[in-house]
């Protein structure tokens, strides 16, 4: 029995002595290092606000959503909340200026080649080479007031230039586009629901209105079985008193050739008037006295 | 709550409550004891099956069985020669003095091994129960130590009033050590516990297998002399 004690107790310290000495103490996790995002809360309404573009509004240096990376090759988009700006600014299109071949890899002041006169030392001193700033050289001296847009824009008109008739031309040109001045233009959803007093702020947020719309959809018993019945889109208008409730009678507005669109504006209708009171923010009570809702079957109902 | 220093086994140990630290010397030293047990009757039952076969080996040899109690009873013998000696010492008492008791000798040895036997079995079952009650209790053991320790982890956190895994984990470490421990005292004690009685019932029946040999070749020779 001691030959077992004496090796047991053997074997048990030098497993205490090897556990000593292979786990001195435990070892930290490695954690990769993760790069701190940082992380803004920003309402949802700064995104969704729907607000009219305004002509002679004040210059504003307002990023674009999406800044766009190639100011060349694309097609044309409009630029970001163009009412906004003091100087009507064109929608960019492909040549906006007849003269530079479209061909040419590195964007030059757009009226450089072809005005050979007078601008030449305008755009000397700041070729920038930063694409987005192309468009800025051309108009800084004539146009002071007006700062460098982030977004690529082509050179704004030149009036009062001795190259008058070029920068005409090119005026007639970029005006047969419609300066793309829509409200909720920045917005990714289809513009369901407008208001004639949009020239006002309008701070109603899409969410809002998505609620007022769950809310009516909640109501809603639409055209199940009717044929084609995904196709039945009503559009709706109706005032709400400030208490929420629905005055006058609701209004369909659009048509359709479909026999059952009677039934389905008149279960549109219905739903309107049987969810009243709507649950909407008094304060604002501006912004939804009127609203236009599109009944889609598709939407409301598939979520 | 300490700020924790470290997780080494050292450290584990001294931050334990004493409670826990109690437990875990328990374990320790029954996880000792168990493998002292463990090792002597790896050498005993060793030692015992190669006596054995050694003892088979001579005793179906031929030798005469005079001369082979000659050679062996005056040493301390086990199994198997224990048997034989006992037998044999049986024997010779009966056939001393003037009146031998030969009437009943057959069932005198019979009786004789069959005490040799369990005196022989007894020898090799010792102490397998401590690693059998090792086995069953360590874990137990070693859980209440766990039980006890997250409890004043908990207290501790609850006192410290955060849920910081920092604060948490510290505990919960030293109190699983003390279950640790435990598995590691019961699971060679079960294992080995097995394995032995396994061993010393193989032992055991070989034994029973010679005495029933023996007393049938000591009846034959009963019956020739009476």
């Amino acid at each position: 029995m001691r030959a077992g004690l004496i090796a047991s107790l053997a074997g048990h310290t030098a497993i205490l002595v090897w556990g000593l000495v292979s786990f001195p103490d435990a070892e930290s996790f490695s954690v990769p290092q993760v790069e701190t995002l940082p992380v803004d809360l920003i309402p949802v309404e700064e995104f969704t606000q729907l607000r009219l573009g305004e002509r002679n509004a004040e210059i504003r240096d307002v990023a674009a959503l999406n800044p766009s990376e190639t100011p060349e090759e694309t097609p044309p988009q409009p630029a970001d909340r163009p009412g906004d700006s003091q100087v009507q600014q064109p929608t960019p299109s492909p040549a906006p200026a007849p003269p530079p071949p479209a061909a040419e890899p590195e964007p030059q002041p757009v009226a450089e080649p072809e005005p050979a006169p007078a601008p030449v030392p305008v755009a000397e001193p700041e070729p920038a080479p930063e694409p987005q700033q192309e468009a800025a050289p051309a108009p800084q001296p004539i146009v002071t007031s007006v700062a460098p847009r982030s977004k690529p824009t082509p050179p704004r008109r030149a009036p009062e230039r001795e190259t008058e008739e070029v920068v005409d031309q090119v005026a007639a040109l970029l005006n047969k586009v419609e300066p793309a001045a829509a409200a909720g233009q920045s917005s990714q959803d289809p513009a369901s629901l407008g208001s004639r007093q949009g020239a006002q702020n309008i701070r109603m947020t899409q969410s809002e209105l998505d609620a007022l719309r769950g809310q009516v959809a909640q109501c809603w018993s639409p055209p199940v079985g009717a044929v084609g019945a995904e196709e039945l889109k009503v559009r709706v208008r109706f005032n709400l008193s400030q208490s929420g409730d629905v005055s006058g009678s609701p209004e369909v507005l659009n048509s359709n050739g479909n026999p059952a669109f009677r039934a389905a504006a008149s279960s549109a209708v219905r739903a309107i008037m049987r969810c009243q009171p709507y649950s909407l923010p008094v304060a604002k009570y501006e912004t939804w006295q009127e609203v236009i809702i599109n009944f889609d079957p598709r939407e409301m109902l598939g979520g | 709550m300490a700020p924790h220093e470290g997780f080494s086994l050292i450290d584990l140990f001294w931050q334990a409550h004493i409670v826990v630290q109690l437990v875990m010397i328990g374990l320790i030293l029954s996880s000792v004891w168990c493998w002292a047990i463990i090792v002597d009757k790896v050498l005993l039952i060793g030692r015992t099956q190669r006596q054995m076969n050694r003892f088979e080996t001579v005793f179906w040899s031929g030798q005469s069985l005079e001369e082979l109690y000659g050679t062996l009873h005056n040493r301390v013998n086990h199994s198997m020669a224990a048997l034989f000696v006992a037998a044999m010492r049986e024997w010779k008492r009966s056939h001393e003095g003037s009146r031998p008791a030969i009437a009943s000798l057959q069932q005198r040895i019979d009786r004789v091994m069959d005490v040799t036997i369990q005196r022989e079995s007894e020898r090799l079952e010792s102490r397998l129960l401590i690693l059998a009650t090792v086995g069953s209790a360590a874990p137990f053991i070693g859980l209440f130590g766990t039980v006890w320790g997250i409890m004043t982890a908990f207290q501790a956190i609850a006192t410290s009033e955060s849920t910081n895994l920092a604060v948490v984990a510290p505990g919960i470490a030293e109190a699983l050590f003390a279950t640790a421990l435990g598995l590691l005292a019961a699971i060679p004690a079960v294992i080995a516990f097995n394995k032995f009685n396994s061993d010393v019932g193989k032992a055991v029946a070989r034994m029973e297998g010679f005495a029933d040999e023996f007393s049938a070749i000591l009846s034959r020779q009963i019956d020739e002399r009476g």
